[in-house]
């Protein structure tokens, strides 16, 4: 039973990083009709921006949710660097691109390996961590439970929540947020009543960029960076996307919930006595999503928006 | 005719290559309604379309009033009092009728909870369901909701596209009454409908389109008198 629990909230923290993917991923095929193959990668940009921002800001004093204040700042500066490189990347390379899907697809995949490609060069390959003393698991939990969670996956969990709980704010309650919707429900009868859509995708990308930036930066801080972080956990991030069905952020939300917790769950079987390690994890979440695709092909959330 | 308010002048237009209007020309009056019918291709819609901005047109000229309109954005045009119905997915379905109406009127300057008031006075039946999701509406309910969100701005013109397809007669006649009562109020209408005598028969003026150009206009009722026009796009008989 503990070690259900212990599951569950490992998986909880990994739910957290891959929702934050999930979201961005959706918005932009909701908006711009593509498989966004350098999402991933605009992940591990924003986790090296918040590792140079740290190194500048981590000595302020002061602690939230067990880090240093100096680290939610260079999580707020990962967030910005990915959505201003997201946006030009908009403006230079996908929106002049007279081409279809499968086109901006490839060319996703390119602009992927050019992000790769100057981090790897800024920074090497070595594995680095943000300069953060690990403490260990709270022992009022390790007491009680018998589960093992630092305040770090704490952070990491409450961090994402206030993001989505903003994030949902802002789509549902504010003038910017209904123009989103609206824009990715049908972009040529939002033109029709008004809205100028060239400004709220410009917001999407903001938004989707920076949300994937911070799920790159809690990546980082859960395990550590290196300049393939981002696009190791794309695949999976995908597949939350797909289960939700793809397009709607609600789904992506509640897709990367799913799939986060069955890639941490997965440890069960092999509990149980299948010959199924921690290894198989994301092969485990993926033919779970096939199956849920087979039933409903539309995905989980169908088309919410 | 009364003064022209909508000009469209020897445009030629269509998608891609292809080309749909040829030299099209035709004249809204201010007050009136105007009815384009004419066969299926014949480029009915591209003339809203071109109108609207969604295309460029290739020669010629869109006038309102004076200015010309010709090769603007839609999202600009719906700022200096032209609205627009498409005929098909004219609703944004994951939005509630009260977020359709607002979306409607994003580029008011004030007085969108006013006129969106006044709509729900008008059309009960979107006040009934004002925090439903539209694409749980009818097709006629739709219907009334996507010309609802193109009146909120309170266009002196407005376009509508096949405003009846797919309906019922006994909700295609409310949606023509609908119609007929935004005019009364004092907007200008330049409506396609595939339903050509019923069309013709709430408008000022008719225009018959073959081709991508203008065969025949007039008053409504000498069209429909017409038996030529009547022989060869309405069907039939002349109603006389």
């Amino acid at each position: 039973m503990a070690q259900i629990l212990q599951y569950l909230a490992n998986g909880l923290v990994f739910s957290s990083i891959i929702i934050l993917g999930s979201i961005g991923l959706s918005l932009v095929y909701s908006i711009a009709d593509f498989a966004n193959f350098a999402h991933g990668d605009t992940m591990t940009l924003g986790a090296y921006g918040a590792l140079v921002a740290f190194g500048v800001f981590g000595g302020l004093g002061g602690t939230v949710l067990g880090l240093p204040i100096g680290f939610f700042i260079a999580l707020a500066v990962g967030m910005a660097l990915a959505a201003v490189v997201a946006v030009l990347t908009h403006i230079l390379v996908y929106k002049p691109l007279d081409t279809d899907s499968i086109g901006l697809l490839i060319t996703s995949i390119g602009v992927a390996f050019v992000y790769r490609a100057v981090l790897q060069a800024s920074f090497g390959t070595d594995f680095l961590q943000y300069d953060i003393r690990r403490s260990g698991p709270i022992p009022v939990l390790l007491d009680t439970l018998d589960v093992a969670v630092t305040q770090r996956d704490v952070a990491i969990i409450v961090s994402a929540a206030v993001l989505v709980v903003a994030l949902h704010l802002l789509l549902q309650r504010t003038t910017l947020g209904r123009k989103m919707r609206a824009t990715a429900d049908n972009p040529d009868l939002a033109r029709v009543s008004g809205i100028r859509t060239d400004r709220v995708i410009l917001v999407m990308w903001v938004v989707g960029s920076a949300l994937a930036a911070a799920g790159g930066v809690f990546l980082a801080l859960y395990s550590q960076l290196d300049p393939r972080i981002g696009f190791n956990i794309l695949l999976v991030v995908f597949a939350a996307v797909i289960l939700g069905g793809i397009g709607s952020v609600y789904g992506a939300m509640l897709g990367g919930l799913l799939i986060g917790m069955l890639h941490e769950l997965t440890p069960l079987l092999g509990d149980i006595g299948l010959p199924i390690s921690n290894a198989y994890a994301p092969a485990v979440a993926f033919v779970i999503m096939v199956a849920v695709l087979l039933v409903r092909p539309r995905g989980i959330a169908g088309d919410m928006t | 005719m009364t003064d022209p308010i909508l000009t469209v002048d020897g445009v030629d237009s269509g998608y891609g290559e292809v080309q749909v209007l040829d030299d099209l020309s035709l004249t809204l009056g201010e007050g009136e309604i105007a009815c384009l019918v004419g066969p299926n291709g014949a480029g009915k819609s591209t003339v809203l379309k071109t109108v609207f901005g969604m295309l460029e047109p290739w020669t010629g000229s869109v006038r309102l009033g004076d200015r010309e309109i010709g090769g603007m954005a839609p999202e600009d045009i719906v700022r200096i009092g032209v609205g627009y119905v498409p005929q098909t997915e004219n609703v944004f379905g994951s939005l509630t009728i009260d977020e359709n109406l607002r979306m409607g009127g994003v580029a008011r300057d004030g007085g969108l909870d006013e006129v969106v008031a006044e709509l729900y006075d008008r059309f009960p039946i979107l006040d009934d369901k004002r925090t439903a999701n539209a694409k749980t509406l009818s097709g006629g309910q739709r219907q009334v909701l996507a010309f609802a969100r193109a009146l909120v701005m309170e266009p002196d013109v407005l376009l509508i596209d096949e405003p009846s397809a797919g309906l019922a007669p006994n909700t295609a006649k409310e949606v023509f009454d609908d119609v007929e009562t935004v005019n009364e109020l004092g907007t200008s209408i330049l409506m396609v409908e595939q339903n050509a005598r019923e069309g013709l028969g709430i408008s000022d003026r008719g225009f018959v389109l073959d081709q991508g150009t203008v065969k025949f206009e007039g008053e409504a009722d000498s069209l429909l008198d017409d038996p030529e026009v009547s022989r060869l796009y309405l069907g039939g008989e002349s109603r006389r």
